[in-house]
């Protein structure tokens, strides 16, 4: 840290747009105040259109990663809006609920939703992936983790979890491996592109008197 | 054409925190409210409520509610006047309602003003009757099918959501009032095929299910347990609700068809406006590519009733059903006055981040009448000065 004086080099700063989508009442909201506040209710009102949250992660001794969280309304009748949602998001979530078997098989709906409308500049599709909600209650359905592992390979999922933002189960994980994936993206595309919009970003090396959390 | 100009200030509505002694099931309560003596507003108790933390539902105004003032007194004679007259005079009456409804005489205001009751006093009784007995037609002949699959969907969402409608307020996490809450939304639904249950509409219900509840509550409506009323004073205020509520979606339907093309113009007039307006806090949206339909769909589809607390929107809500095409249309001045009116936090605000989460989180809970006052007042001034030129308004 040495005070925060003189130049660090090599501190990167990335700002990832990354989404949140399911069926309604799945838990979108809570995973993502679990997540970036730590805290969970049973009192978090209907999402209207799009909510948004940040999270600041300091990823290693170099990196600082900042995730801007797009919390969406779960009854998305809104045609063209989700594209308009959907824009230059680098990772998603796409959440359904265990004790509900018709979330899980919205699932699908949501995932080409989501491939049609956003793609990586090589034009594959962003990571997305798959959390299994609400798992410390009983499950509606049977997937076991090898059907659940097929069942992502088959959609393009890069991977699942169970989470419970209740109980505080797996989150972190699975925002740590949906970040990986983003970065591992980013390591293939180094350009500004992987980032959201680039007068919000500095790409450079951090100056001395930016934030030094990250070094 | 305009109703009463605005006076600001004068937004003071029901403001009177003075307990009052009410009998308990006036259908009228504008000719109740005759019979009792003003003495009782004489006492001025030391009363300056501390606003809670959980936005109160009654009327309040930021600095406490003072004593009723005289000009308050007699506006509220005036209402009475008006209510007890054999053929209730509507344009006087929404005049009387812009600048806020007393609360002692809003549940029958808000009736007549949304068309619901006739301004005829022969025919209010009947009417009422009918009604309350075709709207529980309704329950009996469709409500059993909410479990068959064409209506399960349906159903399941509004299942959903109503636990989580007000979730701080305790009145709403009885199970006799969700019960109530459900089967409106889904008689509702069901008889709107062409959008059905929109994610929003649940708090629509609100302020008319408390407003026609404080009918019959004397204090701290969000307290008050429900199981205190007779069956037959929870279904006027069950059926009542109903039909307010359809009243005022019937004027606001194109929100929420599908692809909700209501809220996307009213988003786009917004913006138009604000840039006509506001050209620095346009910019700044601009310059950080915050766009409007990110904070501004929220606004529309449940007409900033997440963005107040809910005796605010009761209190405009006065205005609305008092304003020619108050929900449809002066509804966007509203919203262009409430965006203006945080311009310094939002010019103070350097990033998207910043200015979204400022923007889903308006510091509003302290807010009463007075502000209400002053927000409608400035809506005013714009509609004047934008509605009826286009050319003005457009860029």
């Amino acid at each position: 840290m040495a005070g925060g004086e003189g130049p660090v080099a090599e501190c990167r700063e990335h700002l990832f747009k990354v989404l949140v989508i399911g069926e309604l009442g799945v838990g979108k909201t809570s995973i993502i105040k679990r997540y970036v506040h730590q805290l969970f209710s049973q009192h978090y009102r209907a999402t209207i259109g799009v909510d948004f949250a940040l999270k600041v992660i300091n990823w290693d001794s170099k990196t600082l990663v900042r995730l801007q969280l797009w919390d969406i309304a779960g009854q998305e009748r809104f045609g063209n809006m989700t594209r308009v949602y959907y824009k230059e998001a680098v990772g998603a979530f796409v959440v359904f609920d265990v004790t509900r078997g018709s979330t899980f098989e919205a699932v699908s709906k949501w995932k080409h939703d989501l491939d049609s409308k956003v793609l990586l500049p090589n034009g594959s599709p962003i990571p997305a992936v798959l959390l299994a909600n609400k798992c410390d209650q009983k499950k509606d359905g049977s997937q076991n983790p090898s059907q659940m592992d097929q069942f992502c390979r088959e959609g393009g999922f890069v991977g699942w979890f169970e989470t419970s933002a209740k109980d505080n189960i797996n989150i972190d994980e699975a925002a740590r491996f949906l970040v990986e994936n983003i970065l591992a993206n980013y390591k293939t595309f180094p350009n500004e592109e992987n980032d959201v919009g680039k007068p919000k970003l500095d790409l450079d090396p951090l100056k001395a008197e930016s934030k030094s959390q990250c070094c | 054409h305009q109703s009463g100009p605005p006076v600001p200030g004068l937004g003071k509505g029901g403001g009177s925190a003075v307990p009052s002694l009410r009998s308990p099931w006036p259908l009228f309560p504008a000719e109740e409210a005759c019979v009792r003596t003003p003495l009782q507003k004489q006492q001025s108790l030391p009363l300056r409520p501390v606003i809670p933390l959980v936005a109160r539902i009654s009327d309040q105004n930021a600095s406490g509610a003072p004593p009723m003032t005289v000009r308050e007194k007699t506006r509220l004679e005036k209402f009475r006047q008006l209510l007890s007259s054999h053929n209730t005079d509507l344009d006087e009456l929404r005049k009387c309602s812009w600048p806020g409804v007393p609360r002692e005489v809003r549940p029958v205001t808000w009736r007549l003003l949304s068309g619901y009751l006739p301004a005829n006093m022969e025919r209010r009784k009947l009417t009422l009757q009918r009604k309350r007995e075709e709207y529980f037609g309704f329950i009996q002949q469709y409500y059993d099918s909410r479990n068959e699959e064409h209506h399960q969907d349906t159903y399941r969402q509004i299942h959903i959501d109503i636990p989580r409608t007000n979730p701080l307020i305790p009145l709403f996490q009885q199970p006799l009032v969700q019960e109530i809450f459900e089967r409106i939304l889904f008689i509702w639904a069901i008889r709107h095929p062409a959008s059905g249950y929109v994610q929003g509409i649940n708090d629509l219900v609100t302020p008319f299910f408390v407003v026609f509840l404080s009918e019959y509550v004397e204090e701290d409506v969000e307290n008050f347990d429900v199981t205190n009323l007779s069956q037959d004073v929870l279904r006027s205020i069950e059926a009542d609700s109903f039909w307010c509520m359809s009243k005022l979606l019937d004027g606001i339907q194109d929100n929420y068809t599908f692809a909700q093309p209501g809220i996307q113009k009213k988003v786009k007039a917004l913006e138009e406006l604000v840039s006509r307006i506001d050209e620095q806090v346009h910019n700044h949206f601009r310059k950080y590519e915050v766009e409007y339909l990110q904070f501004a769909f929220r606004w529309m589809n449940n007409l900033l009733m997440r963005e107040l607390p809910l005796r605010c929107t009761i209190r405009l809500w006065d205005t609305y059903q008092s304003e020619p095409e108050g929900f449809s249309h002066f509804h966007l001045y509203v919203c262009a006055a409430f965006l203006i009116k945080w311009r310094k936090e939002i010019l103070d605000e350097e990033d998207f981040q910043g200015l979204l989460m400022l923007l889903q989180n308006l510091p509003t809970i302290h807010w009463g009448n007075e502000e209400i006052g002053l927000l409608l007042a400035e809506a005013y001034r714009l509609k004047y000065m934008f509605a009826d030129a286009p050319n003005h308004y457009r860029r």
